[in-house]
């Protein structure tokens, strides 16, 4: 009996060191060097929704019920779904201009394609992945329909065909994947007509978001979200306002699978997280026993 | 006595047939159709419009007050305006999909009067090339959007509309919808209007509805079809009986 306790203490001692060897591996970041990216400019940004409706041409999603060239549809607050995969919202954040109206301030909202993205971590089959032009890029051939991606996803992005139930689809900005493969650019950049959606390397953007803000601070305030937001995302922001009053979600600055990869990472490294669990379990059932064995002896005695 | 007043029946009506058949051939005039109408200021517009000048790469930077005082020092001014209208159809700017809008007609000459010839307010900067005009085509400077060579210089497009929504609502002067400015790309309804050799009014606003059902049922609510009398405001027909579409007037589809 000693001896097998001897043998379950040490065994559990050596697991107990290979568990500790997981987590110092670093985690590493597998986002693309300097991906495509697009710049939203709420500063510029007038809410005529030709964004929405060119992403719908351009891929081919249902015709909406209510006509694109409606405005009153920007004081629902909306978030992309099934049938829209980028929509825009109005805000009154409360700056008034000379005539003591209140000044509207529209957001588009659409997948960040983040450059370590949680969705595509959680994806167990693979259906979603980092490419790397900057897509996080969405292959229905190998979904299953878990939609773990839709839980893990920190800005609420993903959505699902329910209405379907055959061949239900995950349904989120694809980036215009095919377009960009073309060297062409996302519908929604080409067709904006103030220029408040700008297409170019991320790099490139960020210089230009900084010199933006550094050109006219008044206009501007001193925050590029998605340069820092759940570890850097390809789609970036520049607004007048913070953006905490814009219905934007306050994420972490570090990338969302680092955390959950690297527990991942420690629990399954060298198996040591069921060896520990089962000779646990093991541990148990020989205590169990002693003490049943031991009952039996003192109950023969008497 | 008879045979005398018929001939000169016949002679009044020979000389007076020259003068009738002058008076019919006035008035079946040719209707006149779309292409018969050449509108020569609209064509010489189009054929600028299609020029592509060549792309400014430099540009002197000046603030805008400098600029409107080199403007106004050079006297470059309403005077120098070369083309009043101008339509803004560039090559540079057609839509890749889908064109939703017809160009804007632009009235340079109008505009230059509104901003009492201050050129700077448009003319923002000028090239550094002294060759060249002190007041170059916004299509000059702003051509392809995204330019990774010259990321802060936006696209005529974007150049277009920022200039001109900015300015008219610093002004509150001017439209900044999309319809005030641009008329709507309809397709032609030549082809799509199918209708029978000689309709009734009722098949035209049936075959109306068939694809603007619900601009009907919006009309349907509209002042238009709801009116009736009376109507104390209308000169000459106040305390007029109870009248209208939606009582007693014909034409109620």
């Amino acid at each position: 009996m000693n001896m097998t306790r001897r043998v379950f203490l040490s065994g559990l001692g050596a697991s107990a060191l290979a568990g500790a060897a997981g987590p110092a591996q670093a985690w590493e970041s597998k986002a693309p060097d300097d991906p495509l990216g697009c710049l939203v400019d709420l500063a510029r940004c007038t809410g005529c929704r030709k964004c929405e409706q060119a992403c719908n041409n351009v891929n081919d999603l249902p015709e909406p019920d209510t006509l694109f060239t409606d405005l009153r549809l920007l004081d629902v607050k909306r978030r992309p779904d099934a049938g829209a995969y980028t929509v825009v919202n109005r805000y009154f954040p409360g700056k008034v201009d000379d005539e003591n109206q209140l000044i509207p301030v529209h957001v588009k909202v659409q997948c960040m394609h983040c450059q370590d993205p949680a969705c595509a971590s959680a994806c167990i089959t693979g259906a979603l992945s980092k490419k790397d032009n900057g897509t996080v890029h969405y292959d229905v051939s190998k979904c299953i329909g878990c939609r773990y991606c839709m839980v893990a996803c920190p800005f609420q992005i993903p959505a699902y065909e329910y209405h379907k139930t055959v061949t239900p689809k995950v349904m989120k900005c694809t980036f215009c994947f095919d377009r960009l493969e073309e060297g062409k650019k996302p519908g929604c950049a080409e067709i904006c007509p103030v220029e408040a959606i700008t297409f170019g390397k991320r790099s490139m953007l960020l210089e230009l978001a900084r010199r933006r803000i550094r050109n006219d601070p008044g206009r501007y305030v001193d925050h590029i979200y998605g340069e820092k937001e759940a570890g850097g995302t390809s789609w970036l922001y520049v607004s007048p306002v913070p953006f905490h009053q814009l219905g934007f979600i306050d994420v972490p600055d570090f990338p969302m699978p680092r955390l959950s990869e690297s527990i991942h990472k420690a629990v399954y490294s060298y198996l040591w997280a069921p060896v520990a669990l089962f000779g646990m379990l093991y541990g148990v059932k020989s205590y169990n026993d002693r003490r049943d064995q031991k009952q039996a002896g003192q109950g023969g005695a008497q | 006595m008879n045979r005398k007043f018929v001939m000169a029946g016949v002679v009044v009506l020979f000389l007076a047939l020259p003068s009738l058949a002058a008076i019919t051939a006035q008035h079946v005039d040719p209707i006149p159709t779309k292409e018969s109408f050449v509108p020569e200021d609209m064509i010489k517009a189009r054929e600028r419009a299609a020029i592509v000048p060549e792309l400014v790469t430099e540009v002197r930077e000046e603030s805008l007050y400098q600029r409107r005082k080199t403007l106004l020092e050079k006297g470059v001014g309403i005077q120098d305006v070369k083309h009043t209208f101008m339509l803004l159809d560039s090559p540079i700017i057609k839509a890749e999909h889908e064109d939703f809008y017809e160009p804007v007609r632009f009235m340079h000459g109008k505009h230059i009067s509104v901003v009492d010839g201050d050129c700077s307010k448009c003319h923002h900067l000028r090239p550094t090339d002294p060759e060249l005009s002190e007041t170059v085509a916004c299509s000059a400077c702003h051509q392809k959007a995204f330019d990774p060579e010259r990321p802060e210089r936006i696209g005529l497009k974007a150049a277009y509309h920022i200039q001109c929504m900015t300015c008219h609502e610093e002004m509150k002067k001017g439209p900044v919808d999309c319809l005030g400015c641009h008329s709507r790309n309809a397709p032609d309804h030549e082809e799509l209007v199918k209708l029978r050799p000689d309709p009734e009014p009722w098949d035209v606003t049936a075959e109306c509805l068939r694809c603007h059902e619900k601009q009907g049922e919006d009309m349907l609510r509209s002042a238009h079809w709801l009116w009736r009398g009376p109507s104390p405001y209308t000169v000459e027909r106040t305390k007029e009986v109870m009248s209208g579409k939606a009582t007693n007037a014909v034409n109620n589809f």
